[in-house]
């Protein structure tokens, strides 16, 4: 790879792994533009002289300056309190890190990015095949650090939790996710029957 | 991998919903007499402040003033602004894959088609059983064409062996095409690898 394409393939990385925020970027956009067209109504039909649609800005501002009076208190809380949600529902949109459930494998040539999905059922074959059990037996999560994998055996066969953690340590190291998450397997206790 | 503005998205998305928490936290505290006897005084002051400017500013034979004007131009501004906002969202879509004019390597300009790779590699990409589904599509990415392409593969099949082999696919099309664009690989999974049953055979 060139150093061009390579610097471009780490931005792609980082681009696909991370949230782009279009949503309530878009929902946003929506709101501000309903609200501006209401305004803007009001605002050339004061300009052109004519009559208000529903409320003439002026009188808005003063019903909006003269506030706790004319409404009652818990309703102008309440409508505080959906303001003040749907404010730190945006502004959490654009603070947090908004990292995508998709994990990157180093590659050569292209930039690689897998869903946590896919990766989770390929450990779980793997868990699967070392166990011994069934695909309903196996229960795989993936986070940022941490693997989980949930066995419950078949009764009456005991499932070796050593064999499944090397079977699922192996299949991440081919995989070679980055980074690389630890490993935690769980044999349940009780087993299912008629598998 | 699109040019979504992403930077800006955060910037906006911090101003206003500070500002609606702001209007939200304000609404909420007017419960308080203090803050509520605070609040008409600074509104009836500000109300007062701008009436003076509009009264001043009227028309000369009419009663409105022309400032009426400038904020319903300023709203019909805002309103474009927005919508060139979400009309910037996913977009990068492009039809190109190379383009080249200078005269070293032959003479003229040489396009070469987004569809080449495209088709190149979905036919590739189609015969293969562990995937459910591709997708190659061209994007422009920080002004130079890239590819992306998004494959399902079935239930269970190693993600490390479906890039592997479709970063060998792209490897040989760098070959054929003679240009290397950036690549993305996006292993995805859906709907429709959840209802497909897993490949047993390979």
């Amino acid at each position: 790879m060139t150093d061009e394409t390579e610097r471009l393939t780490s931005e792609i990385i980082r681009r696909e792994t991370h949230s782009s925020r279009a949503v309530p970027a878009t929902i946003l956009a929506v709101l501000v533009i309903l609200a501006s067209l209401y305004l803007m109504l009001e605002t050339a039909l004061k300009a052109l002289g004519q009559d208000p649609w529903l409320l003439s800005p002026e009188d808005a501002a003063g019903w909006v300056g003269s506030l706790p009076a004319g409404i009652s208190p818990s309703v102008l809380a309440a409508a505080g309190a959906l303001v003040f949600l749907l404010g730190l529902f945006f502004f959490l949109a654009a603070v947090l890190p908004g990292r995508k459930a998709r994990l990157s494998i180093p590659n050569k040539r292209a930039a690689v990015v897998v869903d946590a999905e896919v990766l989770a059922s390929s450990l779980a074959r793997r868990a699967r095949v070392a166990a011994g059990v069934t695909p309903e037996q196996v229960l795989v999560t993936i986070g940022r650090r941490l693997v989980e994998v949930q066995v419950r055996p078949t009764s009456g066969i005991p499932v070796s939790g050593q064999v499944v953690q090397s079977a699922v340590e192996d299949e991440l190291r081919r995989t070679a996710v980055d980074p690389v998450p630890e490993v935690r397997v769980a044999v349940a206790e009780s087993g299912v029957i008629g598998q | 991998m699109n040019q979504t503005p992403r930077t800006l998205n955060r910037i906006l998305l911090a101003v206003f919903g500070l500002l609606l928490m702001a209007a939200g936290a304000l609404a909420m505290a007017l419960g308080a007499p203090a803050v509520a006897t605070w609040w008409q005084s600074t509104a009836a002051r500000a109300g007062a402040a701008i009436g003076g400017v509009l009264e001043s500013t009227a028309l000369p034979g009419q009663r409105d003033s022309w400032l009426w004007i400038v904020a319903a131009l300023l709203l019909v501004l805002l309103i474009i602004l927005m919508i060139a906002w979400v009309a910037n969202q996913g977009k990068g879509r492009s039809g190109t894959l190379a383009y080249d004019d200078d005269d070293t390597p032959v003479p003229g300009s040489v396009t070469i088609n987004a569809a080449v790779a495209e088709q190149a590699l979905k036919a590739a990409l189609s015969e293969r059983v562990d995937l459910v589904n591709s997708a190659v599509s061209t994007y422009e990415f920080r002004n130079r064409p890239a590819l992306k392409v998004r494959v399902s593969p079935r239930q269970g099949v190693a993600p490390d062996m479906v890039a592997e082999e479709v970063s060998a696919l792209v490897t040989a099309l760098d070959a054929a095409l003679g240009v290397q664009t950036p690549v993305l690989i996006s292993i995805s999974g859906g709907a429709r690898t959840r209802f497909t049953r897993a490949e047993r055979v390979r």
